[in-house]
């Protein structure tokens, strides 16, 4: 189970970015959020969205979505050569990952505060 | 001011390159509210010093939807008057979480200068190598000097360095709401550009009832008129310009909106990219985000195709210069080809039909939008409806045209809200008084 | 109250000169002396930031913040080689790279190590810094062996992984260290003070030791069980027979001092009971050396005034610039390897914002306490980082790695901050301990 994002729908409001802010901190503040509109290339509209999980980055672009390993590089010319983060590696504590709100009745933050609804449960 | 606020007002003076801080007294809040309340009781306190006032609503950049207004407040030079205009998309937001509720500009430097803003620091910094810029160069310059693409620019262009009357303070690349010629008077005082960018953070009174009531809120607001619309087209259609959808349509390429706000009222068009491209454009500047309604009609009543009206919007966005002020001047001198119009941008100046009589930017439909609010259907209640809404809009921070289009953004909802997340008591009364200072 | 705010009012007392034993520290008013009790010292701590050192070490800082540690050092390599482990009571050695801490330190530093223990000091090693004194006879571990345990994630066939996401294995020779699980496992203590009375708790395991004792190493907490937040890296059968019933945390008597060995984190910041062990084992084993108050050290100065101003304001402005930069990279999907590390843009922020939440302390001090020279070091610092961060930035933007550029940043991040903090606890220290605050706090 984790979010889903319809890039499409999405018109990068950042209200899920302040609603899942607020979850982590109990007041508004963008910092700490797991679910991010990435808008720096707005000069060509291009804006996706960008989802924190335990050991990968969801990005959601507008032609689709990608899925990325956290803590993983490319290396080498082999397309295998992958350098891999160890697993000892200790964990960033400023941006957690999703946890689909899971200490709260209603579900997750950016679901309900998105509103275009282009955020669901998958 | 413990909730909703960073708990600082800025006094920069530019001649001097002073700058002090003082702390936003809860007493001017329970007084004033937030928002152009406030910067007008700023603007009144500086006004020797000609001073030009940033501030934000007391709602702006919380989970209050549209709650995305910055707000600008000087004498504008076109009408004399102390006038505010909006600044939208991020910049309200960005503003408010900048370290800085209000931030006042006094006086004039000598040299070309631009302010940084960030995290309660204002650094006023040589603009030399920005100064000639256009808009687009501008920001493209700041946001390669800081590092960061987020950061919100309140710029000039080649319009307000040369005194301009119809010089328009622009954000980021796009238009904005300022109709009043607040970028002649940034031009003035040799202040560039600001730059905003924050990390702040706001404390919230009563967390959950707060947040509890914006989801309610957010529920009935979702539910309203506009539902199913998007994009700007779909207002001038609810004035009666119905055929401007099928004009603009074979360019657009997608809608957003300006922070947290459910209608997605700001739509970029491809110029030079087929619009139903999805990936990233390999075009560094494929087209233009329309941000001004009345600057899109004003081409479109010209006799512009789609394509050049929207071209010529981005060469008065790039040039800074009020797209509205351009349409209206070019039909008055018979002007239609694009080039002429672009040629024409220095020296252009007025007299104007098109200002504003108030004080609230005229950018918005001058009436309800998708929906009627109950007011007389002959409009004879529109005008001082438009008002009390613009003021209600720009006191808490919500997005003026958004304000036009949803009923469930009431009054009272705001004050409700306000108290729920200040524990401030705010009544009617004081907004009733607020509203009659910022407008008489 | 909570235990931070409860250990908060006894360190307090103890950097004022007052007595308080170990048995008060919870409130208790018992003044029952002998074997079952101890007279409680305020410590002063060596956090290892050295090579090989991950940004763990920042946990220890905040955890004995919060409980009022101020009297706090911040030892590199060099530091401990060149005999600073005479200035502390404690070393704590967090996570990391067991290889390259034991590298750097050679030695050399495994003699002072030692000598600081035999000599009354306490070691606290969690995660990497656990593995680092357990018997070894490879190179460089061998320097270090000062406790005969065994790992029980030692293997000679590779483990199946349970995810192909994360490299869960480290060879070890002809061998692999593997990690069979990471997040929050439940530990059982054993009746021994000082982790007496609790009961069960709950630590994170990123890649530490699971430990079997020999006769000199006594057991102080075992792995019992998993959590619903733990994440299984090998089949869970492996993972129930390599953790559960092993030694989570181990103590040994070294000469008049301690070694405490920690598997899990027990300075994550998010595990306040396993923070009052960690302070408990403090309390409990660290040297006792009795410390003049609100002293200001020989070589250092004190800060005041227009000259604090400027100061604070410069260092204000820089880590600003440099947050919000490192918060753009954080939304570029962008990693850089450097040596066999993997670093995130993430990382540069946990060092940024370890200075950036404590400048507003030090914005409303009267007098900071500063090493002479280290004011312009630190501008220099910060001023080269904003630089480095916006460089980094530029080169992403033309698709470049920059990973020259990265692995600069995170040595001097990891400098800066260290040159930061210690002006932080240095003047923290000089205030809290000093008579007319204590009597101010009292009344």
């Amino acid at each position: 189970m984790g979010v889903k994002i319809d890039g499409l729908k999405c018109t990068a409001c950042m209200a899920c970015e302040l609603a899942c802010g607020y979850h982590r901190d109990d007041a508004f503040a963008l910092l700490s959020s797991c679910i991010m509109p990435y808008r720096g290339r707005k000069k060509k509209d291009y804006f996706g969205i960008l989802l924190k999980e335990e050991e990968s980055l969801v990005v959601t672009r507008p032609e689709g979505v990608e899925i990325m390993r956290i803590g993983m590089v490319e290396e080498g010319d082999q397309e295998n050569e992958k350098a891999k983060a160890d697993s000892s590696a200790k964990p960033m504590l400023l941006r957690e990952p999703c946890d689909l709100c899971s200490d709260v009745e209603d579900g997750p933050f950016c679901i309900r505060f998105c509103p275009f609804e282009a955020i669901s449960i998958e | 001011m413990e909730y909703l606020s960073s708990d600082k007002i800025a006094i920069i003076d530019l001649a001097s390159s002073e700058i002090t801080e003082e702390e936003l007294d809860e007493d001017l809040v329970k007084e004033r509210i937030g928002g152009a309340g406030i910067t007008t009781t700023l603007y009144e306190r500086f006004k020797d010093e000609d001073p030009i006032v940033l501030g934000s609503g007391l709602l702006t950049g919380t989970l209050v939807p549209a709650s995305a207004l910055g707000i600008m407040t000087a004498k504008s030079p076109l009408t004399g008057k102390v006038c505010h205009a909006p600044l939208t998309l991020y910049a309200g937001m960005e503003l408010k979480y900048s370290g800085f509720d209000y931030i006042v500009f006094k006086g004039a430097s000598e040299k070309p200068v631009y302010l940084w803003i960030h995290d309660g620091i204002a650094d006023i910094n040589d603009a030399d190598e920005v100064w000639g810029k256009d808009v687009w160069e501008s920001t493209d310059y700041m946001r390669e000097v800081i590092g960061d693409n987020m950061i919100q620019v309140l710029t000039i262009g080649k319009a307000g360095e040369s005194g301009s009357d119809i010089a328009q303070v622009c954000i980021n690349y796009w238009a904005s709401g300022d109709r009043w010629g607040f970028g002649n008077l940034l031009g003035q005082k040799k202040l560039k550009l600001i730059a905003i960018r924050g990390m702040g953070l706001l404390e919230i009174a009563d967390p959950e009832g707060f947040v509890n009531t914006c989801r309610e809120l957010l529920s009935e607001v979702k539910a309203g008129s506009f539902a199913g619309k998007k994009g700007i087209a779909e207002i001038p259609v609810a004035m009666g310009e119905e055929d401007i959808k099928d004009w603009i349509a074979p360019l657009i390429h997608r809608h957003s909106s300006c922070f947290n706000t459910p209608f997605a009222a700001n739509t970029f068009v491809y110029l030079d990219e087929d619009p139903a491209l999805l990936k990233e454009p390999d075009i560094e500047e494929p087209g233009f985000l329309l941000t001004d309604i009345y600057g899109l009609l004003g081409f479109k009543k010209l006799g512009s195709s789609a394509s050049d009206s929207c071209r010529i919007l981005r060469d008065c966005a790039k040039y800074g210069i009020d797209a509205v002020a351009v349409a209206e001047l070019s039909q008055k001198s018979g002007r239609t080809d694009p080039e002429e119009i672009k040629k024409s941008f220095p020296g252009l100046k007025g007299p104007l039909m098109s200002s504003g009589k108030g004080v609230f930017s005229p950018c918005t439909p001058p009436k309800p939008i998708f929906t009627d609010f109950s007011l007389p259907s002959d409009g004879s209640g529109d005008a001082q409806w438009w008002e009390r809404r613009q003021a209600v809009a720009y006191i808490f921070g919500i997005d003026p045209l958004f304000a036009l289009m949803s009923p469930e953004l009431s009054e009272e909802k705001l004050l409700e809200l306000s108290n729920i997340g200040t524990e401030l008591n705010l009544t009617s009364e004081i907004l009733d008084s607020v509203i009659g200072e910022i407008t008489k | 109250m909570n235990f931070y705010e409860q250990y908060l009012a006894i360190n307090k007392k103890l950097a004022c000169g007052e007595r308080v034993l170990y048995s008060q520290r919870e409130g208790n008013h018992s003044h029952e002396s002998g074997n079952n009790n101890k007279i409680l010292h305020y410590p002063r701590i060596g956090i290892y930031t050295g090579t090989g050192a991950s940004h763990s070490w920042l946990w220890f800082v905040e955890i004995f913040e919060r409980v009022c540690f101020y009297d706090l050092s911040f030892l590199d390599e060099d530091d401990i080689k060149n005999g600073k482990m005479n200035e502390i009571d404690v070393l704590a050695m967090s996570g990391g790279d067991t290889f390259s801490i034991a590298k750097a330190l050679g030695a050399r530093g495994s003699e002072k190590i030692q000598s600081f223990i035999r000599e009354g000091g306490l070691y606290i090693g969690s995660c990497a810094g656990a593995y680092l004194p357990l018997n070894s006879s490879k190179t460089y571990l061998n320097l270090f062996n000062y406790v005969n345990a065994k790992i029980t994630n030692l293997t000679r066939t590779l483990p199946v992984a349970k995810t192909n996401s994360e490299k869960f294995c480290t060879p070890y020779g002809c061998s692999f260290i593997f990690h069979p699980v990471r997040e929050a496992v439940r530990l059982t203590p054993i009746e021994v003070i000082p982790f007496k009375g609790v009961g069960s708790l709950l630590a994170p395991l990123y890649g530490g030791p699971p430990m079997v004792a020999s006769d000199q190493t006594e057991v102080l907490a075992y792995y019992s069980d998993f959590t619903d937040k733990t994440i299984f890296l090998v089949d869970e059968s492996l993972a129930r027979d390599t953790l559960l019933g092993k030694a989570a945390v181990v103590r040994k008597k070294m000469g008049e001092g301690h070694i405490y060995l920690f598997g899990p984190h027990f300075e994550h910041p998010h595990f306040p009971l396993a923070n009052k062990l960690l302070v408990d084992v403090i309390y409990w084993d660290s040297r006792k050396i009795s410390l003049p108050n609100g002293y200001v050290p020989r070589d250092h100065m004190v800060v005041q005034g227009a000259d604090l101003k400027r100061l604070i304001r410069i260092i204000k402005r820089e880590i600003s610039n440099s947050r919000i930069v490192a918060v753009g990279l954080e939304t570029m999907p962008v990693n850089w390897l450097i040596g066999k590390k993997v670093y995130e843009p993430a990382k540069i922020r946990e060092f940024l914002e370890a200075i950036w939440t404590r400048i507003k302390c030090l914005e409303n001090a009267n007098q900071i306490i500063i090493s002479a020279g280290k004011d312009d070091l630190l501008t220099q610092s910060v001023l080269e980082i904003t630089s480095l961060l916006r460089d980094i930035k530029k080169e992403i933007d033309n698709e470049m790695a920059g990973i020259e550029s990265a692995n600069r940043l995170f040595k001097l991040l990891n400098k800066t901050s260290k040159l930061f903090l210690e002006i932080y606890f240095r003047s923290n220290m000089v205030y809290f301990s000093s008579p007319r605050v204590y009597s101010e706090v009292m009344n």
